[in-house]
């Protein structure tokens, strides 16, 4: 009897997993950085595909990939078109200082704060940096943990995969 | 059922799944839906090393294992945890040893109106009124079992009403209830709507109801006249005006004689504040909190991490360097001042500081000390009075500027100089302060797309020196080394050291190799580790202290 109910929770399993692309939640609560509370539909790129960056201030590797891309950013945003979107995990000891910590280095992102981590749970994040490739569908194509410097090349050869609709 | 039978059914259901009809049902989101998850293991083969606090474990492996599974569909979720600790890893409380179902929750969530029934987590402003949060390096988990709803009337409203009682390891205890609101005036006055002056203002209401026991007051040895409900409450505010922050919040606290107060009667009080200054490339931060007799837990005799309703930043910074954060601050909830600075400054390119590449500079000071208090009796009393402004002890203190510099297209520097002091009894035993100096030199050389170097140089220097009779490891001077080597972003190996070379005692060496594919990674390592966050291999992730061979999978779905 074990057997069969195994066989059949990998079967409904299998067949979820396969039927689609998982997409990417729209009702999980999160702040923006004046304060105003929103839902994740507001993570919206006409079409084009989004890069969603689960960050924290405290955390190297996390600044250091936002910082390889900013100097990029511009060029990565009139080839594809793309847009990032910074998700901070910061809870309450740091998540008023992410506003300061954004402007001051600088970045163009949209950044959201996500203080009770619900965002972080639903897209199953264990540890920052985790980075997300959504297209332009708003189905979550590819995810990857950890950053190293120079794989936000690595990054981009699929974002531009994804902006020309291909499968990756 | 008989074993032709079962393998008939069992034939019978895998041919089913390939009808057209159940692929019709899943595509219509009937059975459809996404399930996602992750799981994570980590295991230790133990050795004994009384160095670092890692005892002789007859088990040999310890481990930590976890599987999160979520279903959603639409405004639907459901998701469960399973935590297995068949033998739980250093620093982790034996209460946890078992396995189970450890999470469990169902949820429905519209635009205006979500409920989730079940295992949540929930936080109200700052959460010096309630958050139940985890960190699963650290072995916490306050969530809530029991029922949580939010409802937006309008836009800019919120209101939250929850109910239920908190984790204690494999228990639940307690019994928690509150309310929350919030409103964005922005959003509410239409006139404020474009207004570049953005207030959000909030409050929240939390009590806890506890039964009768019995505790002895100090003197007249009469039984005291415990309160069953004990209530907190908060206001708070956020305004902005472009640049400009503005974050408060105060909450006050009943009568909560508990343990960690030394069942005192006095009210409790916490008061946080936060202003920042911000500008492409420029950004200031002021935060100052003062906190008396706070800690505020579902049950009154329980010491320990656990069964905290409310949570009282630290608002030190988060410092990742080894030595850094070797004496992490941790909020003292039964007294103490606070004051942190934080100030961003990036040079820009092609200037006499900034050069080629530009130069980022960030300066970081905090101050905490105790309350101002005068005794006034023991068990049953209000124990003591405090000024409103006057300090006691101090607590801890630093001061850090980090510089980060890119040198060329293929170098990159980040030097730091740190200053600490550090009171060891906030961790409950008396002694002289610690001073440090700290000095770390991070170099990242990438060297071509796939092949990139990371060297890390730490010293410290210390007034304080290693005593048995306290045993603190931190004591005395030390220096570090750690080179990464990550080939791509799927392979690295680092190997660093960490050795007391005066007054101290200690020799912390460490061999890790991991792999990243997607959000999948293993990461295996052989050393000695303290316990603390590490930054190795391009994630950030709190450690154990461990001795002998440790291996961790993460994955998520």
């Amino acid at each position: 009897m074990k057997k069969l109910i195994l066989s059949i929770a990998i079967m409904l399993l299998c067949s979820t997993a396969m039927a689609q692309n998982a997409k990417l939640p729209s009702n999980v609560t999160i702040k923006s950085l004046d304060g105003k509370t929103v839902e994740t539909s507001i993570i919206q790129n006409d079409g084009k595909p989004i890069i969603i960056s689960f960050w924290a201030t405290w955390c190297k590797p996390c600044n250091r990939e936002l910082n390889a891309i900013a100097e990029v950013y511009e060029e990565w945003q009139s080839e594809t078109g793309v847009k990032l979107v910074a998700v901070s995990i910061d809870d309450t000891k740091s998540a008023s200082k992410v506003k300061p910590h954004v402007e001051g280095n600088g970045w163009e992102y949209e950044v959201y704060l996500d203080q009770n981590q619900d965002f972080k749970r639903a897209m199953n994040v264990v540890n920052v940096p985790h980075t997300f490739l959504i297209n332009g569908e708003g189905e979550i194509v590819w995810q990857h943990t950890s950053y190293v410097d120079g794989s936000e090349e690595e990054l981009f050869e699929l974002v531009k995969k994804v902006a020309n609709g291909e499968e990756l | 059922m008989d074993k032709t039978a079962r393998k008939l059914l069992a034939i019978a259901t895998l041919l089913l799944f390939q009808f057209p009809v159940f692929n019709i049902l899943n595509a219509q989101g009937i059975l459809g839906g996404h399930v996602t998850g992750n799981v994570q293991f980590d295991g230790q083969f133990s050795r004994r090393d009384t160095t670092i606090g890692s005892s002789d474990v007859p088990e040999k492996l310890l481990s930590n294992a976890r599987a999160d599974i979520l279903y959603t569909n639409g405004n639907f979720s459901a998701g469960l945890r399973y935590e297995a600790y068949l033998a739980p890893m250093l620093g982790f409380n034996s209460q946890y040893t078992g396995q189970g179902i450890a999470n469990y929750f169902v949820s429905y969530k519209t635009q205006t109106f979500a409920v989730t029934a079940g295992h949540f987590y929930e936080q109200f402003g700052n959460g010096m009124t309630l958050r139940a949060y985890e960190d699963r390096y650290l072995g916490l988990d306050n969530a809530i079992r029991g029922i949580n709803v939010s409802y937006r009337p309008w836009n800019g409203v919120t209101f939250k009403g929850l109910v239920g009682q908190q984790r204690y390891y494999w228990d639940t205890r307690g019994l928690v209830r509150g309310l929350d609101a919030e409103v964005s005036l922005n959003d509410v006055v239409t006139s404020w709507a474009e207004s570049k002056t953005r207030l959000t203002l909030g409050g929240s209401f939390v009590s806890k109801y506890e039964g009768d026991e019995t505790i002895l007051s100090d003197i007249s040895g009469y039984k005291l006249n415990l309160p069953h409900n004990v209530g907190a409450a908060s206001v708070r505010m956020d305004l902005s005006h472009g640049g400009f922050g503005l974050q408060a919040e105060y909450a006050r606290k009943g009568q909560d004689p508990n343990i960690m107060n030394n069942y005192i009667y006095k009210n409790g009080d916490a008061l946080w504040l936060s202003a920042s200054y911000s500008q492409k490339g420029l950004s200031a931060n002021l935060q100052a909190k003062r906190v008396d007799n706070m800690g505020f837990k579902s049950v009154r005799s329980v010491s320990g991490e656990m069964l905290y309703i409310n949570y009282t930043p630290a608002i030190t910074k988060q410092h990742t360097y080894a030595f850094l954060s070797m004496y992490p601050y941790a909020t003292q909830s039964t007294g103490e001042m606070g004051l942190q600075a934080d100030f961003m400054y990036k040079f820009k390119k092609e200037t006499a500081l900034g050069g080629k590449y530009g130069t980022d500079i960030h300066l970081n000071a905090s101050l905490i000390t105790g309350l101002d208090t005068t005794v006034i009796g023991g068990k049953g009393t209000d124990g003591y009075t405090s000024t409103f402004f006057g300090t006691g002890d101090t607590y801890y203190g630093d001061v850090s500027l980090e510089v980060a510099k890119k040198l060329s297209s293929k170098l990159k520097l980040t030097a730091t100089y740190g200053y600490m002091l550090f009171n060891p009894v906030i961790e409950g035993h008396e002694g002289d302060i610690h001073h440090n100096h700290i000095l770390v030199a991070d170099l990242t050389w990438k060297i071509n797309r796939k092949n990139v170097l990371r060297f890390e140089a730490e010293w410290m220097g210390s007034d304080s020196k290693y005593d048995a009779a306290v045993d603190d490891k931190r004591c005395g001077d030390w220096i570090m080394g750690l080179v990464e080597y990550n080939f791509t972003s799927a392979w690295f190996v680092s190997v660093s050291d960490q050795y007391a070379y005066n007054d101290g005692i200690g020799n912390y060496y460490n061999i890790s190799v991991g792999y990243t594919k997607n959000a999948t990674r293993l990461q295996l390592g052989y050393g000695k580790q303290r316990e603390g966050i590490i930054c190795i291999g391009g994630v950030c992730r709190q450690v154990p202290a461990s001795n002998g061979l440790t291996f961790s999978l993460t994955t998520s779905f």
